[in-house]
């Protein structure tokens, strides 16, 4: 039945060629917009290495100092994570690393601009990094305060030419580091491991952040198991809500262990607002809402372009009707009909976003950006072009089935 | 004649419904990318009181924690490194702000003032930021030697802040302090609260717009940092976290090194960046276009979407109606009057969405959820909207109304 179905769209596309492309159009547009869209976020939130352990990951991103007559917001401080987040139940490994700060460095009159993330060793045993050249720095290195860094391949271009850098130093921002490994390009969307260059926190030009409560770091948290996960988070609650604000004028923190894409959703929908309560709900609104409302002119598009066709296929109707085909049997049909050219508009769609996405990573605008396709977003897409295939052909498809055999025999209005 | 048309629309109620439903989604579309269209265009044609040729921009990282807390040796370090960069024959001049121009980020108060929220930029410089970015005063006077040891904070604020906070008063004198209305007497502050201090406007500047061409706040406020005390418990003093130097024409990026150098040499502890405050500019600039640019190209193929969906619909329609103008031409109506009863037809469903769509969207001002947009934005937004639709619909139609001419009567009639 469902090959007769097929059979019958292929025909009735290629009758009006013109219908056929304005339709394919439409569909392949929307949809290849939809996945790019899809593709941005699977980029920022999808668990990609080096962040392979991110499904049992939390982390404390934000905090914020709330007093009577005022707020402060920030990123976490060194002293709230690392004097009363330390040794916590169910966690496997910790890690402080601080958010990238962008410096320069100038070599031979020009200027360099790199991102420098400060961390401690652990952040390289809870994330994976492909190191091409030397490996991470060491628990020593920090604590002999060793100025060594971690550069990315874009860095090493940079400053070597691509020549071997372990070994060799570079300055950035004024300090001089020395070379002990060197990874591939983390894409700046993946905000916790993205960085140029890596370094000990302890090779900050001074000790002020060890004082902070408030500050530019972020506490990373890898679970033992996922299970564990809700009782960091309520451990991390119960002890932050007993950190003394040391500031007059405050007398809260408020510091939350998340999963990334709570903390993406309160960066997007909030921009960082710590006090905000399960962001990710609200994400997910948004986009969805979003996708909704970019998805409802295309629709009518099409369901204006199907509703006017109707009456083509008036003696098709009335010649099945009249042999005791059932108005749902014919709903059916035409249902099939639409997603079946829906899904071919959405296979055109997806060629056209990888297009789209290899002009994104050509583009520099996302710097060291990686956006491919994967069954992630090929499954998100499979459901776009399904879902807009049966939101634009329920009504024409309800239209046709309701068509008077009588009159559709007689050719009512041709 | 129009009655009429109502009357044949009505009879295809369905149809046309849909495809007044289709314009007016489009309409909608149209209004939005019209309205940001707008509002950065007329953005981009107001003043912004400076030029960004000849300055650089210096950010200083001195490890401050929070936003209040600073030391002694702290102001005494930046009034070194001010001194040292005056210092240099490369340079002209040197401010001191908190935030420069082009800045990524912003800081904002804003009033309840005679129920409207009035927002506006606030930014705390040294007395020589008017010389360094060329500002302009067009009332009272500019930071100076008469404001030391004041008991006031000084404040000049941009003409559009003037004009908005105390229209036909003059604002010199007035005190901003918050929680106060605008111009009020500074109250006995409340025993808990922070002390508040009275903020005397002593000028104005014709213009200054932070964030440059595609910066749409409209007030500002520059508090004075007199720099000459370093008694760390005056919140003014905190030392800037950025310099602005306008440097001597010819200078070139080959001095950007020495010049971090040379500071570092005053502030060991601390970190400086250097950057010509034209790379500002142009990412601010791509960083408020690059969006919009998005917008707008999914946007115009939504349109051409629409305009090939309609040209099919309309045709459609014209071949399903063959037996109606057949008989039309066969009593003898021009051809000319049959194209223009499709057309008219079309004008009449067009205007129908655009009062429907005039309606949704008249509640946007009244609503008034993005405050700083002035309502002129939407109303030009909504009209050029409008006009575009209408010259879709109309080149959709030309067409398939040109073909419901060429309808032969003889033949139209044949299938009664």
């Amino acid at each position: 039945m469902l090959t007769n179905y097929l059979k019958l769209a292929v025909k009735v596309l290629a009758r009006r060629k013109f219908f056929t492309f304005v339709s394919l159009f439409g569909i392949s547009f929307t949809l290849a917009v939809l996945v790019l869209a899809t593709a941005l976020v699977d980029h920022a939130v999808a668990p990609f290495p080096p962040e392979v352990h991110q499904d049992r990951t939390l982390g404390v991103y934000f905090t914020e100092l709330s007093g009577e007559h005022m707020r402060r917001n920030g990123g976490a401080g060194f002293k709230l994570l690392d004097g009363y987040l330390r040794d916590m139940p169910g966690v496997e490994r910790m890690s402080i690393v601080s958010y990238p700060n962008g410096v320069y460095s100038y070599l031979n009159g020009t200027r360099i601009h790199s991102y420098v993330k400060r961390t401690d060793s652990e952040f390289w045993r809870i994330m994976r990094f492909e190191f091409v050249e030397g490996g991470p720095y060491t628990t020593g290195d920090l604590d002999a305060h060793r100025m060594v860094a971690v550069i990315n391949e874009a860095t090493r271009r940079k400053f070597f030419g691509g020549a071997n850098a372990v070994g060799r130093s570079i300055e950035v921002g004024g300090q001089r580091f020395q070379v002990v490994g060197v990874v591939r390009d983390i894409p700046i969307l993946r905000l916790v491991p993205f960085a140029d260059v890596w370094v000990p926190y302890t090779t900050d030009r001074s000790d002020e952040y060890r004082r902070e409560i408030v500050g530019d770091m972020m506490g990373l948290f890898l679970a033992r198991s996922r299970a564990d996960m809700p009782a960091i988070s309520a451990e991390v609650a119960s002890r932050v809500a007993r950190v003394p604000t040391d500031d007059k004028g405050f007398d809260r923190v408020i510091a939350h262990a998340e999963t990334l894409f709570d903390t993406a959703a309160r960066v997007l929908t909030t921009g960082g607002d710590a006090s905000v309560q399960a962001p990710g709900k609200r994400l997910w609104f948004v986009l969805a809402t979003l996708a909704l409302l970019f998805m409802l002119l295309p629709a009518v598009n099409l369901v204006n372009l199907n509703a006017s066709r109707i009456m083509e296929r008036a003696s098709e109707i009335g010649v099945r009707k009249s042999f005791g085909a059932s108005s749902r049997i014919l709903v059916w049909q035409f249902l099939v009909e639409n997603v079946a050219l829906t899904l071919i508009g959405g296979a055109i769609g997806l060629a056209v976003s990888i297009w789209l996405l290899w002009l994104v990573n050509g583009s520099g605008l996302i710097l060291y950006a990686n956006l491919r396709l994967n069954y992630r977003i090929f499954l998100a897409g499979l459901g776009f072009a399904v879902f807009f295939g049966t939101m634009s052909g329920v009504y024409p498809a309800w239209r046709m089935s309701r068509l008077n055999p009588v009159q559709a025999l007689k050719g009512a209005s041709r | 004649m129009t009655r009429h048309i109502f009357k044949l629309i009505w009879h295809r109620k369905r149809a046309n419904f849909l495809l007044i439903t289709e314009l007016f989604f489009s309409l909608l579309v149209l209004f939005g990318v019209g309205s940001i269209g707008v509002y950065m265009i007329e953005n981009w044609r107001r003043p912004i009181g400076f030029s960004p040729e000849h300055l650089w921009v210096v950010n200083v990282d001195m490890r401050v924690t929070g936003n209040d807390t600073f030391t002694v040796s702290q102001v005494e370090t930046m009034q070194r490194v001010l001194q040292a960069a005056r210092d240099l024959p490369q340079v002209e001049n040197v401010a001191g702000a908190l935030l420069p121009p082009y800045f990524l980020g912003s800081s904002n108060r804003a009033y309840e003032y005679k129920g409207r929220r009035i927002e506006f930029g606030n930014n705390e410089v040294t007395d020589g930021f008017k010389d360094v970015l060329g500002l302009k005063i067009v009332q009272g006077r500019w930071f100076g030697r008469e404001d030391d040891g004041a008991r006031y904070l000084p404040v000049v604020i941009n003409a559009p802040m003037a004009e908005e906070l105390f229209p036909g008063e003059d604002p010199i004198g007035k005190n901003l302090a918050p929680e106060h209305e605008p111009g009020a007497e500074v109250h006995s502050p409340s025993p808990t609260g922070p002390v508040m201090q009275e903020q005397r406007v002593v000028g104005v500047v014709a213009a200054y717009r932070e964030d440059g061409e595609v910066d749409g706040q409209v007030a500002q406020a520059l508090y004075r940092k007199p720099l000459v005390d370093t008694d760390p418990s005056k919140r003014e003093n905190r030392p800037p976290s950025t310099l602005i130097l306008r440097m001597r024409p010819g200078t070139t990026a080959a001095f950007e090194e020495p010049l971090v150098k040379q500071l570092q040499r005053v502030a060991r502890e601390w970190a400086f960046e250097v950057k010509p405050m034209s790379e500002m500019r142009s990412s601010m600039i791509t960083f408020a276009v690059a969006p919009v640019a998005a917008i707008s190209l999914v946007a115009g193929f939504l349109m051409l979407m629409v305009a090939m969906g309609l040209t099919g619909v309309l045709w459609q329609s014209v071949t399903q109606r063959t037996k109606e103008i057949g008989l039309r031409r066969a009593k003898g109506a021009e051809r000319v009057r049959v194209q223009r009863q499709i057309l008219g037809e079309l004008v009449v469903m067009t205007t129908l969405a655009v009062v429907v769509a005039a309606a949704l969207v008249a509640q946007i001002p009244l609503l008034n959820p993005l405050y700083w947009i002035e309502p002129h934005v939407y109303v030009v937004g909504f009209m050029m909207a409008a006009g575009v639709i209408y010259a879709l619909t109309l080149l959709c139609g030309w067409y398939p109304s040109h073909m419901a001419t060429r309808v032969e009567p003889a033949e139209a009639l044949r299938y009664e």
